[in-house]
């Protein structure tokens, strides 16, 4: 029986049910967090897109103790390098102001609305609001500890005990022996221990009803839930996307989170949530001051417009930067795909057509590609359509290779290359000695009788392995390299296999086929090479390695895919399946795969033996083509981060690389169409680019797919960007410099607290902590007949959030009118969307 | 199959509950039926149909989370009642509809109440 709460409200308890759908809406506070080993993007706010944009942004602004906006002096200096027009930030400023004649009103003789607005904008000196950086206050300190211990993935020498019990249950048994938790919570803390239910659902049920008073129950659990957004993304992440058997040992959900900050809720033992919003002081004076004014001489009416001015937040004058951002980049793109929309197609019959992924990382090298010899390339989600997950020979568990927005629907063994079976066992020799060497290792190091003995002993080794490292980077890289060239010539990931790895039947491989030709537009008289290439980065002793990798491959590197269905488009039985599909393959087309790495650009076929002495000119053509193509992005990559050519290739290897690329930052666009449309057009890198062809997709089904999907996992890697850059700390990880692993799953900083939610400080910020992603919404331009885009925008409700709230910008050029349309937003003012001059302004 | 037939047959009356959601919603509603102690459900993936806001398709092919599902659940009417109570919760902010009715079933073990 709880003595806490008053037998009278029993009635008003809320049933197991009741708090089930309470806790499960409160989860949506935060994303899911996927470990690091298949770190995907997520857009932090994912639980806020019902609400427009602005909104969100702000509520979630004060859920998590967040800023709303890049600072003042970081947007001013992303003005500075060009990358926002003035005229856009002044046409942006006029519209916040609410229109042209509100901006032109008077102030005093020579200064109107605008000119103060935009003195406080770029060139008045900001408030100097502290980054609010800081140790856990102790509450969520105390449950974070519990965490850490008990999601320690197998890292811990000595695992928490009672796990087996659920998070909440482990934790009440052992709370008791923690000093911290008695001086947190005291006696009152002490009796709770005995008293609370073990059930978590019935202990929120009576924590709600002694704690939440008249409040809003849902509100009082989100707040929880936003306390730890590391620890509690973790938590969606095992319920909702995880193996079972890889989290059966240690069951944990997000009422067993909540149950414990009921726990220390009920022993008065809260700290006070994030501290107020710093006050703005004298800024009216100031923007006098600017202007040579006196305050005190204004009349009435200029004296208000002053103060209305003076009064804007700061984080409201970072949104209009950021309008004015988004605003330069459509400015100077859709006009330029509209008249390469209107010239139309100029086609040439290539030598070879390569398929990469939509990633922003593909169009620089694809471009580059383009201009060395007749090569066409397309732009395909990184998976190739293939839900599979991956059993590695050898392996003890398996690798989902494809979005997080589905489900595996095969499991695929890799296996043996036929003929190189000598081979793979050495490989697999060498895999097994590895793996024992590094258990014995870890074990050793763990011990407290071997830990000093073992340093000792491995010091030297290590000491010259690092040495290695150091001094000569890119052998390290080569022995690498070397190595997974040997395993990717052994094995195979297999089209058919024993046991419930049983592969594709010939009707789901014509599936998987057809859907290349009908989402990207990839017409029948294909060349005699066409080449499927997935993508993956190189980095070592880096964390984030897996976000440098294909997200539509679940944080893995794409070449997996683009081997299966390579295989399966070579198949004879698929080919003749898909020529009563409309879709005739010529015998002289050989289907290839090969992967791209970002990080150095080089381009690695597989499967060479298999091609054909016809064929093996061609391919020796495209090898010159990618290989010059990969020198050339390298340079232009190189400079964009300040240093040489080779010294990227080093940087793969490097293992104090702290930046081996620059991954996706910059990313801003989407466009949806044929290449054509855009081949001519240098998008820096900062666009996905998904083929389309609209005259072959009638009605509309390829477009559903290709916007509720890709374009989806688009925006939130668009997200993730935006808000990890607009507050590092409560959005993103920090200073790579002080964060630390944890339980391999994540990162904290120091040497404990909360799971860091998104991307560390150096993946978005150059070294002089000037920003190099523009924290901008995701803009998609989708070239195909308005009506039809209204159709499937308006039938599939996850787009009519997205266009509709704002947190993707949709513009529409029709192929048939050339005329581009805006989508409108659903708080736009009437008649200020769908069409071309809500862009220009 | 004539109603004679059927009288041959044991029954055991019980209640059904039928709830159509978002599919991104569907771990919601789950877990709501795992904490009243539903034994078992059916689910069906991909339903479409005619609503307040027009006709909503099925999932797209390249995701699970997009469209609708529809739950089947069987069980004692205080644990169906209890489902209902709970989905009032969710269905304060989120879409979705539901259904109870009477329904007789053959072999009452199967809809026992779950350990919860």
């Amino acid at each position: 029986m709880n003595m806490h709460a008053d037998i009278a409200l029993a009635e008003r308890m809320p049933t197991r049910t009741e708090v089930a759908g309470l806790v499960g809406l409160a989860s949506r506070t935060v994303a899911p967090l996927w470990p690091l080993e298949s770190a995907i993007a997520v857009n932090p706010l994912a639980g806020f897109e019902d609400m427009p944009f602005a909104r969100a942004v702000q509520i979630a602004a004060q859920r998590f103790g967040a800023r709303r906006s890049l600072p003042l002096p970081l947007w001013r200096a992303v003005l500075r390098t060009g990358r926002i027009e003035e005229r856009a930030l002044r046409d942006a400023a006029i519209r916040h102001l609410g229109g042209s004649l509100a901006a032109a009103a008077h102030i005093a003789p020579g200064v109107t609305a605008l000119d103060l607005l935009l003195a406080r904008m770029v060139q008045i000196a900001p408030e100097n609001a502290p980054e609010q950086v800081g140790a856990l206050p102790p509450d969520a300190a105390f449950i974070a500890k519990w965490c850490g211990a008990f999601f320690d993935h197998g890292a811990a020498a000595t695992p928490m005990p009672h796990r087996e019990l659920g998070l909440y249950r482990a934790v009440l048994a052992l709370a008791g022996h923690d000093p911290e938790y008695r001086a947190l919570a005291g006696k009152a803390g002490r009796d709770l221990l005995l008293q609370v239910p073990r059930d978590p659902l019935e202990a929120i049920a009576e924590g709600l009803v002694e704690i939440a008073g008249e409040a809003d129950e849902l509100e009082v659990l989100s707040s929880l839930v936003a306390r730890l957004p590391g620890w509690a993304g973790h938590i969606r992440w095992r319920c909702e996307h995880a193996d079972a058997e890889l989290v059966a040992g240690a069951p944990a959900t997000m009422a067993d989170l909540l149950a414990l900050w009921m726990l220390l809720a009920r022993a008065g033992a809260l700290c006070e949530g994030h501290g107020a919003a710093p006050l703005r002081e004298n800024v009216a004076d100031c923007l006098a001051g600017h202007f040579g004014l006196e305050l005190d001489a204004l009349a009435r009416g200029a004296l208000a417009r002053l103060q209305a001015v003076a009064n804007i937040e700061e984080d409201a004058l970072g949104a209009i930067f950021m309008a004015a951002a988004e605003w330069t980049y459509a400015n100077d793109l859709v006009p330029r795909l509209q008249g390469a929309s209107r010239l139309g197609r100029q086609g040439v019959q290539p030598d070879a057509q390569l398929v990469f992924c939509i990633d922003v990382r593909s169009e620089p090298f694809r471009r580059a590609l383009e201009a060395q010899g007749k090569f066409e390339t397309l732009g395909y989600a990184g998976f190739f359509g293939l839900p599979i997950a991956l059993h590695p020979f050898g392996g003890t568990r398996r690798s989902r290779l494809l979005p997080v927005l589905l489900s595996p629907q095969h499991d695929v063994a890799e296996t043996v290359v036929e003929g190189r079976e000598a081979e793979a066992g050495q490989l697999a020799e060498i895999q097994q000695r590895n793996a024992a060497g590094a258990q014995i290792f870890t074990a050793a190091k763990l011990s407290a009788g071997m830990a000093f003995a073992t340093a000792e002993a491995t010091g030297p080794v290590a000491a010259l392995a690092m040495m290695g490292r150091t001094l000569a980077p890119r052998l390290a890289t080569r022995a690498q390299s070397v190595l997974r060239k040997r395993r990717e010539q052994a094995f195979t990931p297999a089209l058919h296999g024993p046991g419930r790895h049983c592969g594709f039947s010939l009707e789901e491989k014509v599936g998987y086929a057809l859907a290349l030709f009908r989402l990207t537009g990839l017409g029948q008289d294909t060349a005699r090479l066409v080449v499927l290439a997935g993508h993956g980065g190189s980095a070592v002793n880096n964390p984030y390695a897996a976000a440098l990798d294909c997200g539509a491959c679940g944080g893995h590197g794409g070449g997996h895919n683009a081997r299966l269905l390579a295989a399966m488009l070579n198949d004879p039985a698929v080919r003749e399946a898909l020529a009563e599909h409309d879709v005739a393959i010529p015998q002289s087309t050989l289907f290839l795969a090969a992967e791209h790495d970002t990080t150095t650009d080089e381009v690695r076929i597989f499967d060479r033996d298999l091609v054909p002495e016809s064929h093996r000119e061609d391919l020796a053509r495209l090898d010159a083509g990618l290989a010059r193509a990969g020198q050339q992005n390298r340079v232009r990559r190189a400079g964009l981060l300040g240093r040489s050519p080779g010294e990227l290739l080093a940087g793969a290897g490097d293992w104090s690389e702290v930046r081996p690329e620059w991954g996706l930052a910059g990313n801003a666009g989407f466009i949806v169409g044929p290449r054509w449309l855009s081949q001519d057009i240098d998008l820096d890198g900062r666009a996905f680019l998904h083929s389309y062809d609209w005259r072959a997709d009638a009605d509309g089904t390829a477009l559903t797919t290709i916007l509720t999907a890709p374009m989806v996992v688009a925006q939130w890697i668009n997200c993730q960007y935006l808000f990890s850059t607009i507050d590092n700390q409560r959005y993103g990880s920090g200073d790579k410099v002080t964060q630390n692993l944890i339980g391999r799953i994540g990162v904290v900083q120091g040497n404990g607290g909360d799971l860091k939610v998104g991307l560390p400080r150096q993946s978005l910020f150059k070294d002089d902590g000037t920003p190099f992603h523009v924290p901008q919404r995701l803009l998609a331009i989708v070239h195909a007949p308005t009506d039809r885009v209204a159709r499937v925008v308006e039938a599939n409700d996850i787009l009519g959030r997205l266009f509709g709230n704002g947190w993707v910008q949709l513009v529409v050029i029709d192929p048939e009118t050339g005329r581009a349309s805006r989508w409108r937003e659903g708080e736009a003012v009437p008649g200020e969307g769908r069409d071309q001059h809500s862009l220009t302004c | 199959m004539s109603d004679t037939k059927v009288a041959d047959i044991p029954l055991y009356p019980l209640r059904k509950i039928e709830i159509v959601v978002l599919a991104e919603d569907h771990l919601l509603v789950q877990d709501l039926l795992k904490a009243a102690g539903v034994g078992g459900w059916t689910m069906i993936r991909d339903v479409a149909g005619m609503g307040h806001h027009g006709f909503h398709q099925g999932k797209t092919i390249f995701n699970d989370q997009s469209g609708l599902v529809m739950f089947l659940g069987v069980g004692e009417g205080k644990v169906i009642a209890d489902v209902a109570r709970g989905l009032s919760r969710l269905f304060e902010s989120r879409p979705g509809v539901t259904f109870l009715s009477d329904v007789q079933v053959m072999r009452s073990d199967y809809f026992a109440k779950a350990n919860a």
